[in-house]
């Protein structure tokens, strides 16, 4: 289980998260949506300790943490527990897909090399790469960088997979070969918590979707109430501008 | 002017024989440059508290002072203060057994370490902060990330500027003949000073060091072929 409690965090003078309070069940798979600046990427990456927020309690699985005092130490323990999916993949440039998928692997959990690359092979396979285990980021397509981010990420087997909007630095095409991954991901029955803008892959995946505005938690509720039934007048001006520019692709 | 094909062959030999010298000064110096230079650099770029301000303040005065002028400071120092240090530490030996070479080493040491550190703070600054948090995601901790993801992507980057100052070096490792050691310019201008052909002797000196720049030139193209292979169409 994941949970964030009063998470704060201000920039500067910005206050990006106002007390905001996340609750993920195991299995499940949280969409957080949202505009611009709502603070939706700042809270996936605080969870992961990318930024430090200013207070708020965090609790991954049997670890819990004050926001404030964690230690490096629990930090780690924290990263460990999770994994990260970014935007614009950041994939190793330095390493190969399979180098990029051990590293976790290798590294930080001390696995023997031989079962790390083992493992690694099967999730390159899972995620469709089985011909491109030597190849560089630079000699990959985003799409392909981004589903080796998937299987970095997966290979982990963390508690929960954070995805930040996973398929915006993708062009269209690419965009439904990367969701099917994901999808893929949310039938294992892994715990994700996904920001992103593609609001027919959130009603098709998700079992909980959070809207946010403004640093602030405005409505959330399963996908089919939250759709066709927004509670909020916020909520419902996002999605009505959202969904009419919904472009119609099938994933 | 006449040009005396047999006093410039004596000069080139003559400054082939101090070219061990040269080596000395260009990588000993180098070498301290390349480790501490490094560590600075890292100090800067990650922002160690207190020393990250110091370093910064230390190597933009540092580089202010020509280094002829450090060196004769280096020089006076260790010509007034060396018997006293060595009777301290209780070492054996007084000035005259101290080769002088490591006066100039010393001196040129200090000068690679901030243009080192310079070329590679550089280096560092263009690596994507993307790769470090991507390092942190999946459990490194931030010296294996750094040393297992920043610093081998750094090294093709650094490399033409580390060259440049390489050069550089090789170059300035002359001056260290004011303080009368015997390198490969002093080293040529020896028979002119019998035969007054310091024409040839300079000429001589040139073309040493033009052979040997160009040879660092080439190795550090291999380098970072080698270095930089997982880059697309970088060099080549």
């Amino acid at each position: 289980m994941i949970e964030v409690k009063h998470v704060k965090k201000v920039f500067g003078k910005l206050e990006v998260l106002k007390d905001v309070s996340v609750e993920v069940k195991d299995g499940e798979v949280v969409v957080i949506l949202g505009p611009s600046g709502s603070g939706k990427t700042t809270l996936l990456r605080c969870i992961n300790f990318l930024e430090n927020a200013d207070s708020g309690e965090l609790t991954v699985g049997d670890i819990q943490v004050d926001f404030k005092k964690a230690s490096k130490k629990e930090i780690l323990a924290i990263r460990r527990k999770t994994s990260f999916v970014f935007q614009n993949y950041n994939l190793f440039a330095n390493k190969t897909a399979i180098e990029n998928v051990m590293e976790g692997l290798v590294t930080a959990r001390r696995i023997p090399k031989e079962i790390a690359q083992k493992r690694a092979k099967e999730a390159l396979n899972w995620v469709g790469l089985s011909d491109k285990y030597d190849y560089y980021p630079s000699q990959l397509s985003g799409g392909q960088q981004q589903r080796v981010g998937i299987a970095r990420a997966f290979v982990l087997d963390p508690e929960v997979i954070l995805f930040d909007e996973p398929t915006s630095a993708l062009d269209p095409e690419l965009v439904g070969e990367t969701l099917e991954i994901i999808k893929k991901v949310a039938e294992k029955g892994i715990t994700m918590i996904v920001v992103t803008h593609e609001m027919s892959f959130a009603q098709e995946v998700a079992d909980k979707v959070i809207f946010m505005d403004g640093g602030v938690v405005v409505e959330e509720g399963p996908p089919e109430e939250i759709f066709t039934n927004p509670k909020e007048e916020r909520t419902k001006q996002f999605l009505s501008r959202i969904i009419s520019l919904e472009p119609t692709y099938s994933i | 002017m006449d040009f005396n094909i047999n006093n410039f062959l004596e000069s080139f030999i003559y400054g082939m024989k101090y070219f061990p010298n040269t080596l000395r000064l260009v990588f000993i110096p180098l070498s301290v440059g390349l480790v501490l230079g490094t560590v600075a650099a890292l100090i800067r770029v990650y922002k160690v508290p207190v020393l990250c301000k110091i370093l910064a303040i230390v190597i933009t005065v540092y580089q202010g002072v020509p280094i002829i002028v450090a060196l004769m400071i280096y020089n006076l120092i260790f010509m007034m203060k060396y018997n006293d240090l060595a009777a301290f530490l209780h070492l054996k030996g007084t000035i005259a057994d101290v080769d002088q070479i490591w006066i100039g080493i010393f001196a040129l040491s200090l000068t690679a370490i901030c243009s080192v550190s310079e070329a590679i703070r550089g280096a560092l600054l263009s690596i994507d902060k993307g790769q470090d948090e991507a390092g942190y995601s999946v459990g490194l901790t931030k010296i294996q990330t750094i040393y297992r993801i920043v610093l081998p992507q750094m090294i093709p980057v650094a490399i033409p500027m580390l060259t440049n100052h390489v050069v550089g070096l090789i170059k300035a490792s002359s001056v260290v003949m004011a303080i009368g050691i015997i390198e490969i310019v002093a080293g040529a201008t020896i028979p002119s000073s019998r035969t007054y052909s310091f024409f040839e002797g300079y000429v001589a000196a040139a073309l040493i060091y033009w052979i040997f720049t160009v040879m660092i030139e080439y190795l550090a193209k291999i380098l970072r072929k080698h270095t930089g292979r997982f880059r697309r169409n970088l060099y080549d």
